[in-house]
């Protein structure tokens, strides 16, 4: 049944959204029930997982997206925000970037760093800069960031607001660790990249 | 605004046993002037004072002692320790451990410092490659030392502070080693193992000193003894008896204060200038916020490097007793594991739960917010759970005490409640709720008119009820010069404080009920020896009726 | 259509039964599927991976709930994904359990021997999973009560009687005992459910306020007595 019926509920949605142009790269991993939609291009860089759910919108901006990114369901990726000016891209992340479940990236300049964490319903407002070199920062779950905000290298927001900086020193472990989850999805995620290629 | 849930809360009777105490001293406390003057029983109680919160409950809360037929509060209970465990890993621990080993788990249970989220050990090492161990998988072994504690939240590392493990288990016996050994590194703070050891240091100089100025005053028979049993004793009492003012010759063997740091004295470091310096280079960021420093075990901690992961507090099961009769009131099981409850004697089950919702209007989506000076009316509902009928009489001052004085009008003060019934057999609670349906199709008849004196709606253990009020207005204004009656206190002019804008009904419950003549104590029965004849009881209570907000134009 | 009387039943409750009959086999088009073992599935709800989800009956799963069956145990390398013959159960759901509008339920994935792999998410019954929350934990115990906007981090194990205020983000590996009331960012305890308040975690109620001919109460009313 499971198949069937979800297509009805999912195809009707993705049909009233305009594909958007893309730019995937052989390796990606796409559920089938993510929706890539707008009108710039959206790029996905190779080995990067996407899950069922997500919402990758270029209507305000380019989305691009970097190597070994996973992101997880019901992302949106590249969300209105309340300030409609036009940025000159939308959202960019670069590699080895998490996002957790249910979180929301706003469009317009958005820059999220290498090895980011965005934990599970987090918010990022428009024009938002993750580390200063954008890198490494650690967003935990329902945490919001407002438009604008720069939050410098190996930043850890908690509780709601509070910042630390991450000492471990555990980078390349990280990332490491982000290889071998992303093989294990690239296994159980069944992926169509030509359904999203026009 | 935010939405606000109606409540219902109960006042313990355990509020007026302290009121009693109180005015039995005469002494008129300093909070008594705002209270109001009389404490008479038919006086409205203020669910504003600031007493009251100390005694209102939501029904969840109390406890029912079916000995005294009263309600009992968690704050008049007296608790007994059954199980003593950590959260963490829910291993059981002894109170004679706990005696001895102090109120934190001993395994490997740690809070972060930072954010008090939970730390797991985790290897510095990376993990082996996968791809390696495909090949021999039993043989793979986890991932190799050092060790340190991380926080999953926050991504806090005690290799932030120097502290690493040489093994995964037993976290607590090397942290403690690794804080008050000798062996620890440079790159360890030494601050709080210094205050550790001039403790101990100091525990052991003054004991010795004590020894000895007893072994030298039992000789010389100085004043500084007070062992009754010593010879010293003797000689003093005897001393005080012969009238001799003489004073103990030997002085010397008054105490000496520690003043060498073998024997843990230790001069407070006033020079501050490393941790000035150390302030401008860190920051902010790099000191403590004061719940950080309080959470911490040992105190001192002023730097970020040195807060310490904190051992997790160990929790307990508790029995709870009846203050009055001892009567034991509700017990878990002993077992961490073991959720259920030997005893269990909650008030929910004795007295009838009350829930509050607005009159359904129809045409008009329910306000957010109660409109002031418009008459509004609530249903109540009041649910038995006894296995006998109730009666219920209930009482509402006219207004509303407080500054905002709304007027509450009961339309139905008394009524009765149907006993619940306890067969779980299908048809009988089908035919049941037939004859639900029937009695609220009667009452449909009378069509739910909302009309003084009358039940609005009954069920076979419920009641609703209604209750209509008329919000005050929330308008803060000086009353004219003119109304104002001499010697009447200046009317209070003060902004509206918090949560004064909710409704709030104090509301007399009194319940009239008969049951059988409790098994257990035959004496007490008042009403005869005959086995048939019915107890009387009656219980009464005060509650607070959370209403709503009124909204403020 | 012949209505045959069966013989000495109570004819209201004979009634009430045909009715309920009917009216399930007219609502295929009804918002839930209702299983034999009283699961209310909504047909808007994205379950991914149904052979790997086991329901133990009388669950409602309501519209946009997400539940990620399909991210399986993938600890024995050598057979890739389903290969060995033991259940690759991957979210084991007890009874009453009620998943809320927009809610996720996803099992835990970590480190292990070496390699990543996804780790079961084992339910008690009598769970309520508020709106949008999401829940990666090792172990939800029974009577459990979790409100709206939750998140409850990988690994956690929470036991039986534990309520999560909305809002709570519980952190990754955290143990909650029973009976325990959490809150805030990061999660903590914050207070104990009190002796009288165990009966609130009961869902049975509600899992009779969601299906497809609700609200049943009226229904029954009409019916000549």
């Amino acid at each position: 049944m499971s198949s069937s019926t979800k297509r009805h509920s999912m195809m009707p949605r993705a049909g009233q959204l305009p594909k958007a142009p893309v730019n995937l790269s052989s390796s990606v991993v796409i559920h089938d029930n993510a929706v890539l939609t707008g009108n710039h291009t959206i790029n996905i860089s190779s080995e990067t997982v996407i899950h069922p759910r997500n919402k990758l919108d270029s209507s305000h901006g380019r989305v691009t997206i970097g190597r070994r990114c996973i992101i997880h369901e019901r992302v949106v990726i590249g969300a209105p925000s309340a300030d409609p000016t036009k940025g000159e891209f939308g959202v960019t992340l670069e590699d080895y970037v998490t996002v957790e479940v249910a979180a929301v990236i706003e469009s317009g300049c958005t820059t999220i760093g290498e090895g980011c964490l965005i934990g599970v319903g987090s918010r990022i407002g428009r024009g938002a800069k993750l580390g200063k070199y954008y890198q490494h920062c650690t967003i935990t779950a329902r945490s919001v960031i407002q438009p604008g905000e720069q939050l410098p290298d190996y930043t850890v927001l908690y509780s709601n607001g509070t910042r630390r900086t991450d000492k471990r020193g555990v980078t390349d472990l990280k990332n490491k660790a982000q290889a071998r989850q992303i093989d294990v999805m690239r296994r159980l995620i069944p992926t169509n990249i030509n359904r999203f290629k026009e | 605004m935010a939405s606000f849930t109606p409540y219902t809360y109960i006042q313990c009777p355990c509020f007026d046993l302290s009121n009693q105490t109180r005015h039995s001293d005469g002494s008129p406390s300093p909070t008594s002037q705002d209270l109001p003057e009389d404490d008479d029983e038919d006086h409205a109680f203020d669910p504003r004072s600031p007493r009251s919160n100390y005694s209102l409950y939501p029904l969840e809360y109390l406890l029912y002692c079916v000995d005294c037929h009263q309600i009992r509060c968690p704050r008049c209970v007296s608790e007994e320790l059954v199980t003593i465990y950590c959260p963490s890993c829910l291993f059981e621990v002894g109170s004679s451990s706990v005696k001895t080993e102090g109120n934190r788990c001993t395994r490997s249970c740690f809070q972060c410092p930072v954010c008090v989220g939970p730390l797991a050990v985790q290897s510095l090492e990376s993990a082996p490659e996968a791809s390696l161990l495909s090949a021999d998988n039993a043989s793979a072994s986890g991932p190799t030392g050092p060790w340190a504690l991380t926080c999953s939240y926050c991504n806090w590392s005690s290799s932030e502070v120097g502290v690493k493990f040489d093994k995964p288990q037993g976290i607590f016996a090397q942290l403690s080693k690794l804080r008050n050994g000798s062996n620890t590194g440079a790159d360890v703070p030494l601050t709080s193992a210094v205050y550790a050891r001039a403790f101990s240091a100091l525990r052991s100089f003054y004991q010795s000193q004590l020894a000895n100025s007893n072994t030298g005053s039992s000789m010389a028979g100085g004043m500084g003894d007070y062992g009754f049993s010593s010879p010293a004793a003797l000689t003093r009492i005897m001393s005080i008896y012969s009238g001799s003012t003489s004073k103990p010759k030997n002085k010397a063997t008054v105490m000496r204060e520690a003043d060498v740091p073998s024997e843990g004295f230790r001069t407070s470091n006033l020079d501050e200038s490393e941790a000035i310096s150390k302030l401008r280079a860190e920051g902010y960021d790099g000191t403590v916020t004061m719940e950080q420093a309080a959470s911490q075990v040992e105190e001192g901690a002023h730097f970020a490097d040195e807060l310490w992961p904190v051992a997790s507090l160990l929790r307990t099961k508790r029995a709870k007793r009846c203050p009055a009769c001892r009567h034991i009131l509700s017990k878990p099981e002993a077992k961490v594991s073991n959720t259920r409850w030997r005893i269990r004697l909650v008030a929910g089950n004795h007295i009838p739960s009350v829930t509050i919702k607005p009159l359904p209007n129809p045409g008009a989506p329910p306000p957010s917010a109660l409109t002031p000076l418009k008459p509004t009316q609530y249903l109540l509902t009041f649910k038995n759970p006894m296995f006998d009928s109730i009666k219920v009489t209930l009482a509402t001052p006219a207004t509303t005490p407080g500054r905002f004085s709304s007027k509450v009008t009961i339309l139905c003060p008394q009524f009765t409640v149907g006993a619940n019934s306890d067969d779980y057999d299908l048809n009988e609670v089908l035919k049941a709720e037939d004859r639900d349906q029937r009695d609220r199709r009667r009452e449909d008849d009378g069509s739910h008119q909302v009309e003084a004196g009358k039940v609005f709606e009954r069920g076979r253990n419920w009641v609703s009820i209604v209750v209509e009020v008329i919000p005050a207005s929330l308008q803060i204004q000086p009353t004219p010069s003119i109304l104002q009656k001499a010697g009447e206190p200046d009317p209070d002019l003060a902004p509206l404080r918090e949560d004064e804008d909710i409704l709030e009904i104090p509301m007399f419950v009194r319940l009239e009920w008969e049951s059988e003549p409790s098994q257990d104590q035959v004496g007490v029965a008042s009403s005869g020896k005959e086995k048939d004849a019915k107890e009387k009881r009656e219980l009464a209570y005060w509650s607070v009726l959370g209403i709503g907000r009124i909204s403020q134009e | 259509m012949q209505l045959q009387l069966p013989f000495r039943k109570p004819i209201a409750s004979w009634l009430r039964k045909l009715v309920t009959k009917m009216s399930s086999r007219k609502q295929v088009k009804g918002e839930y599927i209702e299983t034999d073992t009283g699961n209310k599935v909504s047909r808007k709800a994205n379950l991914i991976g149904t052979q790997h989800i086991m329901l133990g009956g009388k669950t409602v799963i309501m519209a946009e709930a997400m539940v990620r069956g399909d991210l399986t145990r993938t600890v024995s390398a050598q057979g890739s994904s389903g290969a060995a013959p033991q259940s690759n159960t991957s979210i084991f759901i007890g009874r009453y359990c009620f998943l809320s509008r927009g809610c996720c339920l996803r099992p835990p994935g970590r480190i292990y021997k070496g390699a990543f792999t996804y780790m079961p998410l084992r339910i008690g019954d009598h769970v309520f999973v508020g709106e949008n929350s999401v829940v990666q934990a090792a172990t939800i115990g029974s009577h459990v009560h979790i409100a709206a906007n939750a998140v409850v981090g990988e690994f956690a194990i929470v036991k039986d009687y534990v309520r999560i205020l909305e809002g709570t983000v519980v952190p990754a590996n955290m143990v909650i005992p029973s009976f325990s009331v959490v809150a805030g960012q990061p999660g903590r305890v914050i207070g104990e459910v009190p002796e009288g308040g165990h009966e609130q975690f009961e869902m049975r109620e509600m899992y009779k306020t969601v299906g497809n001919n609700i609200p049943p109460p009226t229904a029954p009313a009409q019916l000549p007595v």
